[in-house]
């Protein structure tokens, strides 16, 4: 059953990226069965209501597959339940009298647009270095020319599944984007269509990522503890092994 | 051909094969060690043979002083591209995964790795094996002797054991880790990989460790024969 | 103005390739002389961008989320239609043509439905060799499913995100332009005007949503791919970004807007549960293949569903609809629960829900074959409403999904406005009344893919566009006029939020022009609706300034935009006095309570012509005619 708690949330607001920022605390009352954005919603109502500035933060779908939502909540992005997007986390998940912080993703290569809004076109740009197979609109084979196992399509969908939100980037110690990477990387490597590029794809890929200033990955897992999809690291190593013969060959 | 650029843009993967090299030496480094057990003569004769070895040995020793230094240089450049990359630190930060504790802690072990390595080095590499530090009971041992009246220190024996949990730790992490930036990684021999990875780390750090604990408990050393282990 | 279809003659299997031929092509080498712009990145919008950028266009594309990657498209769960009859099980182009125009009820224009199956098979072609993992047997060929009532399994999917896999393909496909260089992308821009010079769509103003800037961009055509019109009723399974503005302004620059009354409202979404819901998250239809729908036959029956014996459970849709019982099409499902509860029997805290109930289903195959089939949807549905779908039965409510509606276009997909083109949902030519199950996902692909890259091309051969640069005068005076809109809300600074209107005006139109519509009710919501503009236009409060990220901003502008377009959406429901696909007038209805088609009067596409804020639109007519496949009442007794 619902019920309405009481909460403190501490919030990230920063004007612009080239501001500093602060945090700022609000009282929010909130109905256990709203989810994190609609808790949101009201303290925004709230504050446009007394002629103060909302809370900017990213969302569209709300239903957990558009990638657009995320902050870090309490020290975790997307907050405490596991493969869980925020906003499809609901309240009855806090206490009454929680305290939450509330702070955007934090990393160099995704810079603070405002409060908890972040720039991600990274994440496109390592996709134009290579995270698409070569073809043309038209004059492909038919679909089913090519037989591909059923055990790699579901593998190359388990990889593919990946919504670009980057809680990857923001869990990581080290702020890398290899899980980010290597889902796309791995769902092509695992596909015949995507095999004459196999190679160059992990290294063009890698090379851009390490370009927009990612850290180094240091295989503490982080990054598939807190991904909403459940993406695996065994993608990092497909993507660590690709990326090898790339170089060898 | 050797490109110094080329190397800086696999600082990560540096860091992982160097790691690996020194993992390798620890093993033969622990196998003459474990020679200690069979007596002064076989110990001392496994020390003479590395030091017989001349060119040879200041080329190896050369080529390890480069594999630490590497591991260092890169792991250095990587962690400060790591706070770099992270930026501004997040106020409130709580750890989503299982990481282990030997994960977690591998800058920390690091560190006192390193700092072990320049004690380790002077208490024996660098020191003379034939001073009166060497004599036992009116008998000079060499290198042998050296070890054992070492290990009668408690405070030594104590800082000794703690590095070599430090590197086992270090190796746990360590281990895995390897196979995975190797590209290995596995739905059924992962799980196998990670069990060996810790037991190849608790393995290595006990028979290092067993050396000065065996020395200081175990043995007791008012005679030389008695030393005789 | 007479509204030409543009359909070309000839028996429906031939038009496609004979107009093809027909259609005038654009020397390669002058390709990349001609800008394209193309706002919306979603499935229409992407792989139109993509498909022109390989072309040799010079291309750029828009979207206001922060990726192209983020457009709604990559909401759709179910799959994709195509007549690929791999299931050989009798499936065929002109099989899929006669269900579509049927399950459209007569609405949709012969010739668009034909090519859309033809294309139908390309597009899978097309994105399997992208990469996109549809499911497969263990042979290692593709797998179909049967969906939405469908009597051949022709259902294409990738689990329960084909649209997001189908996007990210497309997705992939523009990122590959992009980086060539052939399509340069501008993200978090909002398109606020169309820019139309000698009566042709010459660019577009934007405003960059990061800076405030507004943006001018000149083109030799402007294409549209912007989505449906759902959120016009605040609570739908839309994206909360998916928004009218794009359209509406083309409308009020001279685009028609047709038969904008087609609504399709979704039977298995979960209810509201409380006011500050945002929006309503939809659960596979799949779900109505075992679970049982049914409400208390008592009044305010209170007990927990477990407390309430069979003979007091009212197992509506298969006591009413025998042979299809609770698989009956979205619209007579969402009909159904709504008349339920207006009765007084529906269930949950706010009376507004029905049960779906997997008791049976789990005592016949067990609990594993329930979870296998369902996990995922029964998983979403527990984090959602915090109850367990296993133990007690689902609570389900009809939510608005997707409007049938859109800018009107003739067979080559160009609006009234010669130079622009509408593709995908924000058009509306393809799935007449009602939009039958994983239909949507195959329109948006074979405009953007199939379609555009032809009819684009003899546009721009058999068009002389002089050159014109962002200097011109139409270019600095709709950036003025937009300037001073924006400014105009900024400093109403009144007293109520942008979303305390949006939510008025949705539950207006919920309740007026929703699943069941009256003349009554029809005109009271013309009465309101200006009522709210008005108050909206002098007591909003839009807070901080055009010159920085600004959400409030943002959403005053969309909303200011559903509060004009609501009314010409209640003047086509008012107009069309039959009851067709997703609009049931309740005057025109059989005895039994279905919706009766008057095909005498009303076989036609409402086309608005745009005269004013708060004046009536000007109705246009084009008539439909069905020579392939025969008009019939629809009946799933």
């Amino acid at each position: 059953m619902s019920q309405k708690i009481n909460l403190k949330l501490k919030v990230w607001r920063q004007k612009n990226t080239s501001s500093s920022g602060n945090f700022e605390t609000y009282k929010v009352t909130t109905d256990t069965d709203a989810s994190f954005l609609e808790m949101l919603d009201v303290v925004n109502e709230e504050l446009i209501v007394s002629g103060k500035e909302p809370i900017a933060f990213d969302h569209d779908c709300r239903e957990g597959i558009c990638g657009m939502c995320g902050a870090v909540v309490n020290g975790q992005p997307h907050g405490p339940q596991r493969k869980t997007t925020l906003c499809q986390l609901h309240m009855r998940k806090f206490k009454d009298g929680d305290s939450i912080v509330l702070e955007p993703f934090r990393a160099r290569a995704m810079p603070v647009v405002k409060d908890l809004v972040v720039d991600r076109s990274a994440f496109d740009r390592v996709v134009q270095a290579g995270g698409y197979v070569s073809v043309k609109t038209g004059g492909v084979p038919d679909a089913n020319a090519i037989a591909i196992s059923k055990e790699n399509s579901d593998l190359a969908m388990d990889a593919a599944q990946c919504i670009g939100c980057s809680a990857c980037v923001a869990a990581c110690p080290n702020a890398s984007a290899m899980l980010f990477v290597s889902a796309k990387v791995s769902h092509l490597a695992l596909l015949p269509q995507g095999q004459p590029e196999r190679h160059s794809r992990a290294k063009q890929m890698v090379m851009q990522m390490d370009k927009e200033g990612f850290g180094n990955c240091s295989n503490e897992y982080e990054c598939e503890a807190a991904c909403p999809k459940g993406i695996s690291v065994s993608n990092i190593a497909r993507m660590n092994r690709d990326y090898l013969k790339a170089g060898l060959s | 051909m050797f490109k110094i650029h080329r190397l800086l843009s696999e600082r990560s993967r540096s860091v992982t094969v160097s790691g690996l090299a020194l993992i390798l030496f620890l093993i033969f480094h622990l196998s003459g060690n474990l020679l200690i057990y069979k007596g002064p003569e076989a110990f001392n004769a496994y020390a003479h043979f590395l030091e017989s070895l001349g060119t040879i040995k200041y080329i190896a020793r050369i080529g390890l002083i480069g594999l630490f230094l590497t591991h260092m240089f890169f792991t250095v450049l990587v962690v400060k591209e790591n706070i770099k990359a992270r930026g501004k630190r997040y106020d409130v930060s709580k750890p989503v995964g299982k990481r282990s504790l030997a994960t977690r802690l591998m800058p920390m072990s690091g560190t006192f790795i390193l700092v072990y390595l320049i004690v380790h080095l002077l208490d024996y590499t660098l020191a003379d094996h034939h001073t009166v530090a060497s004599v036992m009971n009116g008998e000079n041992l060499g290198l042998y002797g050296l070890v054992l009246n070492s290990f009668q220190t408690p405070w030594r024996v104590i800082f000794y054991v703690l590095a070599m949990g430090a590197i086992g730790m270090h190796l746990v992490h360590a281990i895995q880790s390897v196979c995975q930036t190797f590209g290995f990684n596995h739905p059924v021999y992962s799980k196998h990989i990670k069990r060996a990875s810790v037991f190849i780390g608790v393995l290595i750090a006990v028979g290092f460790a067993s050396i000065p604990l065996f020395i200081n408990v175990v043995a007791s050393c008012s005679t030389a024969a008695s030393c005789a282990l | 103005m007479a509204l030409d279809a543009k359909i070309p003659s000839g028996p429906i299997a031939e038009k496609w390739s004979k107009h093809k031929f027909e259609m005038k092509l654009v020397n390669p080498a002058n390709k990349r002389k001609y800008n394209i712009i193309v706002v919306g990145t979603g499935l229409a919008g992407a792989s139109a961008a993509a498909s022109l950028g390989e072309l040799g266009y010079n291309v750029k594309a828009f979207c206001f989320q922060d990726s192209p990657r983020r457009a709604h498209s990559i909401a759709a769960q179910g799959g994709i239609n195509a007549a690929k009859n791999y299931a050989n099980d009798g499936d065929s182009i002109h099989r899929l043509f006669y269900d579509t125009v049927k399950g459209g009820d007569y609405r949709a224009r012969e010739a668009n439905v034909h090519r859309l199956a033809e294309v139908s098979c390309n597009i899978i072609d097309q994105c399997v060799a992208q990469g996109v993992p549809f499911a497969r047997e263990y042979g290692g060929l593709l797998d179909n499913r049967s969906f939405g009532g469908a009597q051949v399994s022709r259902t294409f999917y990738a689990r329960g995100q084909t649209g997001q896999q189908l996007l990210l393909g497309a997705y992939s496909a523009l990122m590959k332009e992009t980086a060539k260089g052939t399509v340069k992308m501008f993200p978090r821009r909002e398109m606020l005007d169309l820019v139309v010079i000698d009566d042709k769509a010459r660019g577009i103003i934007v405003r960059n949503l990061i800076t405030g800037e507004l943006e001018r961009h000149e083109a030799d055509a402007v294409l549209l791919a912007t989505g449906g019109y759902g959120n016009v009723f605040y609570l739908s399974t839309n994206a909360i970004g998916s928004n009218v503005t794009a359209a509406w302004r083309a409308h009020k620059k001279g685009a028609f807007f047709a038969n904008p009354c087609y609504t399709q409202i979704h039977p298995t979404c979960i209810p509201v549960h409380g006011d500050y819901q945002s929006k309503l998250t939809l659960m596979s239809e799949s779900l109505r293949n075992d679970g049982r729908v049914w409400v208390p036959k008592k009044k305010g029956d209170t007990r927990a569903p477990k407390d309430i014996p069979e003979s007091e459970r009212e197992y509506y849709l298969e006591n009413r609809y025998p042979s299809f019982g609770n698989l009956v099409p979205r619209d007579i499902a969402s009909r159904n629960a709504k008349s339920v509860c207006d009765d007084g029997l529906g269930v949950g805290s706010t009376q507004m829900a029905v049960y779906l109930d997997f008791a049976d289903a789990i005592k016949r195959l067990g609990r594993d074959s329930i979870e296998e089939k369902y996990g995922n949807l029964f998983e979403m549905y527990e984090r959602i409403t915090g109850e367990d779908p296993y133990a007690t039965p689902m609570m389900i409510y009809p939510a608005v999904h997707y409007t049938m509606g859109g800018l009107w276009v003739d067979y080559n997909l160009q609006s009234t406005i010669p130079g622009m083109f509408v593709l995908g949902e924000a058009n509306f030519s393809d799935h007449g009344a009602n939009r039958l199950g994983a239909s949507a996902l195959m329109q948006g692909l074979a405009d953007g893919y199939f379609v555009i890259p032809y009819t684009l091309g003899n546009y721009l051969a058999t068009n002389k566009l002089e050159k014109v640069t962002t200097e011109h005068p139409e270019f600095v005076a709709a950036e003025a006029a937009q300037k001073e809109k924006i400014e105009k809300l900024l400093s109403i600074k009144g007293t109520r939020t942008v979303d305390s209107f949006h939510r008025e005006l949705g539950m207006v139109m919920w309740d007026k022009c929703g699943m069941a519509r009256t003349e009554e009710g029809l005109k009271e919501a013309l009465v309101r609706i200006p009522q709210i503009r008005d108050e909206f236009w002098k007591n909003v409060t839009v807070t901080g300034s055009e010159g920085e990220f600004n959400q409030v901003l943002e959403r005053a502008g969309r909303v200011a935009d559903f509060l004009e377009f609501a009314e010409t959406m209640v003047t086509d429901a008012l107009n069309r006095k039959e009851s067709c696909g997703g609009h049931f007038r309740e005057e025109s209805q059989t005895e039994e309570g279905e919706a009766k088609r008057d095909d005498e009067n009303f076989c036609h596409v409402n086309a608005w012509e745009y005269q004013g804020v708060g004046m009536t639109p000007i109705l246009h007519k084009e008539a439909l005619s069905f020579e392939n496949v025969p008009l019939t009442q629809r009946s799933y007794k």
